[in-house]
C-alpha cells in the first residue's frame, strides 16, 4: 500500500471538491461502522475557489420529487433512451429536450467525470446589492477611534459600487446616522439601558409607518418624500460617498464623562438590537453584513457582561467554572436571541474586538458562529493585525466581485446506505427532514439542509454520516457497491445572482467484515479535524475533564481496532502509517486552547474556536498541532523540527506557527549576537541572513492568513517566549530531568504536563489492555 | 362729511366735564384731631345719568391721606395706581365693616409697566442697605417713623423699632456722608434695592430660552416654523444678552425629538447635529452637552442652523406631537439652571406624555357640558407644571392650531409657571398679516426683559392679611408666589382679610419682588401703598374703585368658570353686583326713600356695565358659537390682563372717526403723542350708516364701514373707489397720500400703543375692516363687542339696567 500515493489522491480530491473524508471507503453494514470509531465524516469546503471549473449558465437538471438530486457524473445516462438514472434514489429521468444533441463524446460539463463539483448560474438574482453595516463603538481612546475611522473610511473603497452602506454608532446611547438627511448631520438615538423590542426599533425609526398623519388629507402636488431604510440609512455608496465619509470623519468620542473608577458606559447590545431591526423589516434575506467593531465590553443596558466599576473585574473561565457569574446567563440568553432572529433575517454579524482586555466575545459569539461571520480579535485598532484583516474580508476574485457569498443553505443528499447525522460549523439548521437524516445527531442534526447567512471561499464545514441498518449492496449497481453523497449549497453570488454549486461524492462501500480496504482508507488528518471539531461541540455543553477523557476513550479504542499488537504486550504495539499521526494530533489537541481554556480568556477561547470551525483541514491541523522550524548556520534554509522543547538550542532560531501566533524564537546564542548588533556589521553577512530568513519564510505564511496572525519575535528567556513554551512537548520538564537522551542544553519546561512520550506509553498500555 | 351729527361729540365732552371723580388731593388741609375728609360720596342714579365711556379712564378715588404721613415729603411718597390699585381706596377699619359693604378689599398688582426697564426706570437702592423690619420683614419704606434721634425706626407694618443701619447714611462708593432725605427708599414708594448675596440661594442664573417647537405637518404646511426659525433668528440682538451668559436650546417637536447639538463658532471640523429621539417613555438627553448653547459663544452657528431649520422639515408627513414629552425633556436639560420653556405648536399633543384627546364636542357648546372642556383634559399637566415651577422653570405657550388644541389643558403650564398662553387660531403664514402680528410679537416677546427666580410677597400692617392670591404664578405657601419667571405684561390680584379692628388712620400694604434680573443682579422691586382707613360705609362706597373691583370680579369669575362652570360664574358676578346695588341702596340711599331709580356712587357708575361687559366677554359669554379653545384663550386673557387692557377688553374701546375732532390722530404737545378721540359707547345706536369707526379691544380692532359710507371717505380711507370695491377682513390699511388716511391710520396705531396705557404687551391686535353689510359672519363678530347691544342670548344694557333695579327693589 502506497499511502503517499493515496494521500496524493485524496489532496487531489480535495482540490476538485473541497472534501476530505474521515473514511475513503464506506462501511457496508451498521455494525461495521459502528467499530470504525471516528465517525464517517467530511470536511467540506462548499465554495472552494475553482477558477478552472466552467461556470454552468443554465438550470441544472434535477430528478423527480422528493429526491430533487442534480445530474452527475455518477449518474448512469442512457443516451439513446434519453434518460438518466439517479444514483441517490434509483428513478430513471428524462434527459430534458435541449439535452438532445449529446452523444459519448460530447456530454455536458456537469456529467464530466472531473466535474464531481460544478458550479451554475441561476436566473434568479439577489434581492438587494449586498449591505453592510458599520457598528462602531465609539468609547475609546482618541488614537483608536482615528485609526478605526480610517480603515472604515478607506473600505468604502473596497466595496462594490451599488453595495448600500450604514453607519450606527454607539456608546452610553446608540446612534442610527440617517446618510439620507441632506440638511445636517442627523442620527436617531436609542437609551442605552433599554432592551427595545423589534418593532419599537422599526416604529422609532419610522420605518414602519409612512407617517402619523390623522385628519390631514395627502399633501397635493408633493411625492411622499422617502421614508424606506434603503434611502435614508442606507445608501449605495457610489452615490454617497461623501455623505458616509462625512458622517465617519464626524464620529466623535462618546461625549458622556467618565469617572476615573468607572468604564465607560457601552450599549454593544442595544446597538446590536437596533442594527439588526433595521435591517429587518426591507431587507429580509438580502445579503447584509452587520460589523461591530467593539472597542471594549458592554457595559450598560441588555448584552451587558460586566458591570461599569473598575473594581469588578470581567468574568474568567475560573468564574463561570465555579458558577460565579453575574450577567454571564442573561448576557448569552440575549445575544443568543439576538444570533437568532439575524440568522432568521438572513444577515451576517461579524464581530472586530479591538481591546487589550475582553469584549464579550464569549457572550457574543454565537452572533457570528449562527450567522457566518467573522470574529477577530485583536489588541487595537490600531494595530496591523486589525487592519489587515479587516481589509480582507473585503477580498476579490479575479472578476472584481467581493470573495463573499450570503443567504447560502446546503442541502445534503445520500444513497439509503448512508444518513446524515449533523454539520459542525458556521450554520444553522433549516429543519428540513429526508430520508437522508440519520437517527443519530452529531453537532446540528436532526435536519438534511443548513442556512449560512454568510459564507466565503475558505468557509469549512464538518459534515457527519452513519451508517443506515441494512443488507448487502444493491443488486442493481454493476461493478462495486458505492456509496455516494450529494452536496448543494445555493447561495447569493456577490456579483448579484443566486449561484448553486453542486459536489457529488461517491466512495466504495466496503466488502465483507475485516475488509482491509477500510483501515486504508482512513485519512487520520481529516478524522483528527473532524474529530477536533467534535470535541470542541461537546466543550461548549459539557465539563472540561469530560471531553478529555472522551477524547482519550476514543483514541484508545480506535488503537485498540485498528492498531497491531499483542495482547497486554505494549512493546508489540504497531500502527499503520496511515495512523501513526493521529495520536500525536489528539495528545495536542487535549493540550491546546480549544479544550484546555485555564491558560486563555474566555473571549480568546470564542475566538480560537470559532476560527477552528471556519478552516479547511490544512489549516485546522495547523491550529492543533503548530508547525516548528528551525534556522542555524549549519544548514541552509528551514529545517522542520519536532514540536518539543528538545528542539529548543542556542544555535538555533525557531518559527513556531500555531495559526494565531507567528513566532519567531533565537535561541541563547543567537540573542546575543543579534544584542551585540553582529548582523549589521561586515563579514557577518551569513547571520543577518539567517535572522532574516524566518521574517521572510513567516511573511510567505501570512500571506493567506485569516485573521492575519499576532507577530511576535522574542529571545530566550525572555517574556513572549513563554508563548512558544506553551505549545512545545514537554519532554523536559523539570520532573523528567535527563530523560530520553534529550540534549543537556535543551530547554527544561516547567509544566505538570505529560509529555507525548508518556502520554504515547500510556496509551500503548491501555489500547493493548483490551480494557476500553 | 355731510350728514354729521353734531349731538354726539358734544355729549360726551359734557360728560366729560362734569367732575365726578375727586382729583387728587396732593395736600390735603387737615388739622391733627379733626378727623381727616376722605372722598366725598356723590350718589347718582343709574337710570337717569346713564354711563359714560369716557369715565374708565379716571384715575381711580385717590387715596388721602394726613398730611405727614410720609417721613419726607416726596410727591413719589405713595404707590401709584400704576403698580398697586386697591379696590377700596379708604379701608374699613373692621371686619364687619368690609363685609357690610359687600365690596371686595383687594389690591390689583402690576408690578412692571413696560416690557424693558428703560421705558419706565424705577428709582434704585444701589448701595445693597437693605434696612428690614427685624419681626415683619418689611422693608424700610417712606411711611415709617425716625425715633431716638433718626438712631432707629418704626415699622409702619407692625410698629417694631428697629435699628437704623450704620451704612444707612454713608455713601459708600463716594466714602462720604449721605443725606438720608435724599435716600430712595424714603422718597419712593416704588423702588428697586440691589440685593446682596444673602438674597441668593445660588448665584444667579443666566437668561435661558429652550423653544420647544412644532415640526409637524400642520406646523410646517401652515408656515409656523419657517416664521419663527426666521423670527428667533432676526431677533438674536433683541434677546437680552447684557451678561453675555444668555443660553439658547431648542427641541423640534413631531412624533419625535430632535435635539439639535450646535457647536462653538469656533471649534472646527464640527457640525451642528440633530439627534432623535423616538422613545418617549421617559425623557433621556443624547448627548451630555451643546444642547443648550451661550448665545455669544455659538452665535454664527445658531443663525446658520435657523437659516436651515425650515429646510430640515419641508417634506416631513408627520402628523404627531409629543409635545407633552418634549416638555419632560425640556425640562430635564434645562432643570439644572431654570429658565423658559417656549413652546410653539399648531398641533394637539397626540402622543407620549400628557397626551389629550379631540374632546371637544360641538353639540356640548352653549351646554352645562361645555364647563367640562373648559377644564383640564389630562393632571399631566398641572402636575407637570408644578414640578417646572420647583425647578424654576417658566413655560410660555404659542398656540397656533386650526384645529381643536385643548387650550384648556395646555394653558395650565404657564398658568402655574409665570408663564402665558398666546393664542393664533387658525393662524396661517401665507397671509402677511398673520405672519407680521406673530413675528412682531414674538420678537417682542423675546426683547422683554424678564426676571428670574422670582416671589413675590405682599406684607402689610398688623390686622390685614393676604387672603387669596390669583394670576399666573405658584402659590408656593400660604403668602409667597413663585415665579420661574416675572413676566412684564401681567397683572395680580391679591385678596385682602381684615383680621383685626384696626386703629390706625393709615394702613400700608408693601409688595415685594425679590428676582434677578435677566443681567444677572439679584434686585427687589419695592411697591409701598398707604391707604387711609374708615369707620363709616360712606367713605368705604365713595373710594372704591370701579376697574379694580371688575378686575377682582374678572378674576374670580375665571375661577368660578374652571370650577363650577359657566353658567355659575355668570349667576355669581350677577349676584354679586345686585347685592352691591342692594347694599347701597339699604344702607346710603336711605332705603326705598330714594325715589324709582337706581341709587349708585358716581364713582362706581360703570360697575353695572362693566359686569355686563365681562359677562358678554368671549370667555364667559352664554353661546353656543364659541369653539371652546377660543374660550379658554380668552379665560386666559382675563386673569392674567394688566388692569388697562383688562377693562378695553371686557368693555372695548370705540372712535367714531369720520367726524372725529381737528386735532384727533394728529400730534398732541401737551400729552407728547397723538390725540384720540374721545371714546363712545358700545351700542349700535352710536353707528351712523354712513360712520366709519374703530372698535378695539385691545385684541382685535374692527374697521367698521357703515352701509352708507360715501365713497370720498373708502377713497380717502382705503384708496379704493367705492364700498363695493372695498374687501373686508384681516388687512393692513394702505398708506395714502392724505390727511385723513394719516390720521386714521395714526388713530390705529395710538389704539394699539400699550406704552401711552401705561403697561407692558407684546399683543398687536389684528385689524379687520368690517363693513355693515358685508359678510355677516364677520359683523356679527365685531357686533359681540357692542357691549350694550342685545345680541345672542345677552340682553342689552337696558334691559340690563331694568333687571337690576327689579332685583334690587325686590
Ligand atoms: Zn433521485
Ligand atoms: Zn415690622
Amino acid at each position: 500500500m502506497d499511502f503517499e500515493a493515496v494521500k496524493d489522491q485524496w489532496n487531489e480530491v480535495e482540490d476538485r471538491d473541497g472534501v476530505r473524508l474521515s473514511w475513503n471507503v464506506f462501511p457496508s453494514t451498521r455494525m461495521e461502522a459502528s467499530r470504525l470509531v471516528v465517525p464517517i465524516g467530511a470536511l467540506y469546503t462548499p465554495l472552494k475557489e475553482k477558477p478552472d471549473t466552467p461556470l454552468l449558465q443554465y438550470e441544472p437538471v434535477v430528478c423527480k420529487q422528493p429526491c430533487k438530486a442534480v445530474l452527475n457524473p455518477f449518474a448512469n445516462v442512457d443516451i439513446r433512451a434519453r434518460i438518466w438514472i439517479c444514483p441517490f434514489c434509483l428513478q430513471r429521468n428524462p434527459l430534458p429536450p435541449h439535452y438532445k444533441d449529446i452523444s459519448e463524446t460530447a456530454i455536458p460539463p456537469e456529467l464530466h467525470p472531473s466535474n464531481t463539483t460544478i458550479e451554475y448560474q441561476l436566473a434568479r438574482p439577489g434581492p438587494a446589492p449586498p449591505i453592510f453595516v458599520y457598528v462602531v463603538d465609539t468609547c475609546q481612546e482618541e488614537d483608536s477611534l482615528k485609526a478605526l475611522r480610517d480603515s472604515l473610511v478607506m473600505s468604502l473603497s473596497l466595496l462594490p459600487a451599488n453595495a448600500l452602506v450604514g453607519l450606527i454608532t454607539f456608546g452610553t446611547m446608540t446612534q442610527v446616522h440617517e446618510l439620507g438627511y441632506p440638511e445636517c448631520a442627523k442620527s436617531y438615538v436609542f437609551r442605552g439601558s433599554k432592551d427595545y423590542a423589534a418593532k419599537q426599533v422599526q416604529e422609532m425609526l419610522a420605518l414602519t409607518t409612512p407617517g402619523i398623519r390623522p385628519n390631514v388629507p395627502p399633501a397635493q402636488g408633493r411625492p411622499p418624500p422617502p421614508v424606506g431604510a434603503a434611502a435614508r440609512f442606507l445608501l449605495p455608496v457610489q452615490q454617497a460617498e461623501f455623505q458616509i465619509t462625512n458622517a465617519l470623519e464626524q464620529m466623535q468620542r462618546d461625549p458622556w464623562p467618565v469617572a476615573n473608577d468607572r468604564r465607560a458606559l457601552r450599549c454593544t447590545g442595544v446597538a446590536l438590537s437596533v442594527a439588526i431591526g433595521l435591517l429587518e423589516t426591507s431587507f429580509q434575506n438580502a445579503g447584509a453584513r452587520i460589523m461591530l467593531f467593539a472597542g471594549g465590553p458592554a457595559t450598560e443596558g441588555p448584552g451587558q457582561v460586566v458591570g461599569p466599576e473598575l473594581r469588578e473585574p470581567i468574568r474568567s473561565h475560573h468564574d463561570i467554572d465555579r458558577d460565579n457569574i453575574k450577567y454571564y446567563k442573561k448576557a448569552v440568553k440575549f445575544y443568543d436571541n439576538l444570533a437568532k432572529r439575524t440568522a432568521h433575517n438572513g444577515h451576517i454579524i461579524d464581530i472586530f474586538a479591538g481591546c487589550l482586555d475582553q469584549v464579550g466575545l464569549l457572550e457574543m459569539k454565537g452572533l457570528p458562529n449562527s450567522t457566518g461571520g467573522h470574529m477577530i480579535l485583536t489588541d487595537s485598532f490600531t494595530s496591523s493585525q486589525f487592519k489587515q484583516s479587516f481589509v480582507r474580508v473585503f477580498d476579490k476574485d479575479a472578476q472584481d466581485l467581493l470573495l463573499m457569498g450570503f443567504n447560502a443553505s446546503l442541502e445534503v443528499l445520500t444513497t439509503k446506505e448512508l444518513k446524515v447525522t449533523g454539520l459542525i460549523g458556521h450554520a444553522v439548521s433549516l429543519n428540513r427532514k429526508s430520508g437522508s437524516v440519520g437517527e443519530t445527531e452529531c453537532g446540528i442534526g436532526n435536519t438534511c439542509a443548513w442556512k449560512m447567512c454568510g459564507i466565503d471561499p475558505t468557509a469549512s464545514y464538518g459534515i457527519y454520516f452513519e451508517i443506515a441498518n441494512q443488507g448487502g449492496p444493491s443488486t442493481m449497481q454493476q461493478g462495486p457497491a458505492r456509496g455516494s453523497m450529494q452536496f448543494l449549497t445555493y447561495y447569493q453570488h456577490s456579483g448579484g445572482q443566486y449561484h448553486l454549486r453542486v459536489t457529488t461524492v461517491a466512495r466504495n462501500l466496503s466488502g465483507p467484515a475485516g475488509d482491509p480496504s477500510l483501515a486504508q482508507s482512513f485519512d487520520q488528518e481529516a478524522a483528527a479535524v473532524l474529530m477536533s471539531r467534535i470535541a470542541v461541540f461537546k466543550a461548549e455543553v459539557d465539563d472540561g475533564p469530560d471531553v478529555l477523557r472522551w477524547v482519550d476513550r476514543m483514541l484508545i479504542r480506535l488503537c485498540a481496532r485498528f492498531a497491531d499488537y499483542r495482547k497486554d504486550d505494549p512493546t508489540s504495539f504497531r500502527l499503520e502509517k496511515n495512523f501513526t499521526l493521529y495520536p500525536q494530533f489528539m495528545f495536542h489537541l487535549r493540550r491546546s486552547q480549544f479544550l484546555q481554556v485555564f491558560n486563555n480568556s474566555p473571549d480568546e477561547t470564542a475566538f480560537y474556536r470559532h476560527v477552528l470551525n471556519h478552516e479547511y483541514v490544512g489549516n485546522s491541523l495547523v491550529m492543533i498541532q503548530p508547525t516548528l522550524d528551525a534556522y542555524s548556520l549549519e544548514h541552509e534554509g528551514a529545517l522542520p523540527v519536532l514540536l518539543d522543547s528538545a528542539s529548543i538550542q542556542p544555535t538555533h532560531i525557531l518559527l513556531l506557527d500555531t495559526f494565531f501566533q507567528i513566532l519567531i524564537f533565537h535561541g541563547e546564542t543567537m540573542a546575543e549576537w543579534r544584542k551585540a548588533g553582529y548582523q549589521d556589521q561586515e563579514g557577518y553577512e551569513n547571520f543577518k541572513a539567517i535572522l532574516d530568513a524566518p521574517k521572510e519564510d513567516a511573511r510567505e505564511l501570512v500571506q493567506d492568513r485569516f485573521p492575519l496572525p499576532r507577530f511576535i519575535i522574542c529571545d530566550a528567556g525572555g517574556s513572549q517566549a513563554r508563548f512558544l513554551l506553551s505549545k512545545l512537548n514537554p519532554s523536559t520538564t523539570h520532573a523528567s530531568g535527563g530523560y530520553g537522551g534529550v540534549s543537556q542544553t535543551a530547554q527544561t519546561i516547567f509544566t505538570d504536563d505529560v509529555s507525548l512520550q508518556t502520554f504515547m506509553d500510556h496509551l500503548m498500555k491501555l489500547a493493548v489492555s483490551g480494557t476500553t | 362729511y355731510p350728514g354729521q351729527q353734531p349731538g354726539m361729540n358734544s355729549m360726551t365732552q359734557q360728560f366729560s366735564q362734569m367732575d365726578m371723580s375727586q382729583k387728587p388731593v396732593s395736600a390735603a388741609p387737615s388739622s391733627t384731631g379733626r378727623p381727616l375728609a376722605l372722598n366725598q360720596l356723590y350718589p347718582i342714579d343709574l337710570l337717569n345719568t346713564p354711563f359714560n365711556v369716557a369715565e374708565l379712564d379716571y384715575p381711580p378715588p385717590p387715596a388721602i391721606l394726613p398730611q405727614n404721613t410720609s417721613v419726607t415729603p416726596s410727591p413719589n411718597a405713595n404707590c401709584p395706581p400704576k403698580y398697586v390699585r386697591s379696590t377700596l381706596n379708604a379701608v374699613p377699619t373692621t371686619h364687619s365693616l368690609l363685609k357690610k359693604s359687600r365690596l371686595p378689599l383687594a389690591l390689583v398688582i402690576q408690578p412692571y409697566s413696560s416690557l424693558h426697564d428703560a421705558e419706565d426706570p424705577v428709582p434704585i437702592v444701589p448701595d445693597q442697605v437693605i434696612s428690614r423690619c427685624r419681626r415683619c420683614r418689611s422693608y424700610i419704606n417712606p411711611f415709617v417713623t425716625f425715633l431716638d434721634h433718626g438712631h432707629r425706626w418704626r415699622c409702619n407694618m407692625c410698629n417694631l423699632t428697629n435699628d437704623v443701619p450704620q451704612a444707612f447714611d454713608w455713601d459708600a462708593a463716594n466714602q462720604k456722608g449721605l443725606d438720608r432725605w435724599q435716600r430712595p427708599d424714603l422718597n419712593h414708594a416704588v423702588v428697586e434695592f440691589v440685593a446682596p448675596q444673602e438674597y441668593m440661594v445660588r448665584p444667579p442664573q443666566p437668561l435661558v430660552y429652550l423653544f420647544l417647537i412644532d415640526v409637524s405637518y400642520a406646523s410646517v404646511t401652515s408656515g409656523l416654523l419657517a416664521t419663527t426659525a426666521r423670527c428667533i433668528r432676526e431677533s438674536l440682538d433683541r434677546i437680552p444678552n447684557a451678561d453675555r451668559r444668555t443660553r439658547l436650546g431648542f427641541i423640534a417637536v413631531d412624533s419625535s425629538l430632535h435635539y439639535f447639538s450646535i457647536p462653538r463658532d469656533e471649534t472646527e471640523n464640527v457640525e451642528t447635529s440633530m439627534l432623535v429621539v423616538s422613545d418617549l417613555d421617559e425623557p433621556f438627553l443624547p448627548t451630555p452637552g451643546d444642547l443648550l448653547v451661550t448665545m455669544t459663544e455659538c452665535r454664527e452657528n445658531i443663525e446658520a442652523f435657523l437659516d436651515k431649520l425650515q429646510e430640515m422639515f419641508q417634506n416631513t408627513q408627520n402628523g404627531g406631537s409629543c409635545m407633552g414629552s418634549a416638555l419632560r425633556a425640556g425640562h430635564k436639560l434645562i432643570g439644572p439652571v431654570g429658565g423658559k420653556m417656549t413652546v410653539i405648536t399648531a398641533s394637539l399633543p397626540n402622543l407620549g406624555h400628557g397626551k389629550l384627546e379631540m374632546r371637544e364636542d360641538k353639540k356640548a357648546l352653549g351646554t352645562g357640558k361645555e364647563s367640562a372642556l373648559l377644564q383640564t383634559g389630562n393632571s399631566f399637566y398641572k402636575a407637570f407644571a408644578v414640578e417646572c415651577s420647583k425647578q424654576q422653570i417658566s413655560i410660555d405657550m404659542f398656540l397656533f392650531s386650526s384645529q381643536y388644541q385643548d387650550v384648556a389643558s395646555l394653558s395650565n403650564l404657564p398658568r402655574y409657571t409665570g408663564g402665558q398662553t398666546y393664542f393664533y387660531p387658525g393662524w396661517n403664514a401665507a397671509r402677511e398679516e398673520d405672519a407680521m402680528k406673530f413675528a412682531t410679537e414674538f420678537s417682542d416677546y423675546l426683547s422683554s426683559e424678564i426676571g428670574l427666580e422670582a416671589v413675590l410677597r405682599v406684607r402689610a400692617t398688623t390686622g390685614l392679611r393676604m387672603s387669596t392670591f390669583y394670576g399666573n404664578f405658584f402659590n408656593r405657601s400660604s403668602d409667597l408666589c413663585a415665579f420661574p419667571a416675572f413676566p412684564r405684561d401681567q397683572a395680580y390680584v391679591v385678596e385682602v382679610a381684615i383680621d383685626e379692628s384696626i386703629t390706625k388712620p393709615v394702613v400700608c400694604m408693601q409688595t415685594a419682588v425679590l428676582h434677578t434680573t435677566c443681567n444677572g443682579e439679584r434686585r427687589i422691586r419695592v411697591m409701598t401703598l398707604a391707604l387711609p382707613t374708615t369707620q363709616t360705609l360712606a367713605d368705604v362706597y365713595a373710594s372704591a374703585d370701579q376697574a379694580a373691583i371688575t378686575t377682582y370680579f374678572s378674576h374670580k369669575a375665571v375661577e368660578r368658570t374652571l370650577g363650577s362652570g359657566l353658567e355659575a360664574a355668570r349667576d355669581a358676578l350677577q349676584a354679586k353686583l345686585i347685592e352691591m346695588l342692594s347694599t347701597y341702596r339699604k344702607e346710603l340711599a336711605g332705603g326705598n326713600m330714594g325715589g324709582g331709580g337706581l341709587q349708585f356712587p358716581a364713582n362706581l357708575r360703570g360697575l353695572p356695565v362693566l359686569f355686563l361687559g365681562l359677562m358678554k366677554n368671549l370667555g364667559l359669554r352664554k353661546s353656543s358659537q364659541i369653539p371652546t379653545d377660543m374660550r379658554s384663550a380668552a379665560l386666559c386673557l382675563l386673569s392674567t390682563l394688566p388692569l388697562p387692557l383688562l377693562i378695553q377688553y371686557v368693555y372695548p374701546k370705540m372712535y367714531s372717526l369720520h367726524d372725529m375732532p381737528d386735532d384727533a390722530g394728529v400730534f398732541d404737545e401737551q400729552s407728547g403723542g397723538i390725540a384720540l378721540p374721545l371714546p363712545c359707547n358700545l351700542s349700535s345706536e352710536r353707528l351712523a350708516p354712513y360712520g366709519l369707526y374703530l372698535i378695539d379691544d385691545g385684541q382685535t380692532q374692527f374697521l367698521w364701514v357703515g352701509r352708507d359710507a360715501v365713497p370720498q371717505l373708502v377713497q380717502d380711507v382705503f384708496g379704493v373707489p367705492d364700498k363695493t370695491q372695498l374687501r373686508v377682513g384681516k388687512q393692513t390699511l394702505p398708506v395714502l397720500e392724505n390727511d385723513f388716511n394719516e390720521r386714521v391710520r395714526a388713530i390705529i396705531a395710538k389704539s394699539r400703543d400699550h406704552r401711552s396705557k401705561g403697561v407692558g404687551s407684546i399683543v398687536v391686535p389684528h385689524m379687520y375692516v368690517v363693513k355693515e353689510d358685508g359678510e355677516p359672519g364677520l359683523r356679527l363678530w365685531a357686533q359681540t363687542m357692542l357691549v350694550e347691544d342685545r345680541a345672542d342670548q345677552g340682553v342689552s344694557l337696558q334691559q340690563w339696567m331694568g333687571m337690576l333695579r327689579e332685583k334690587v327693589m325686590q
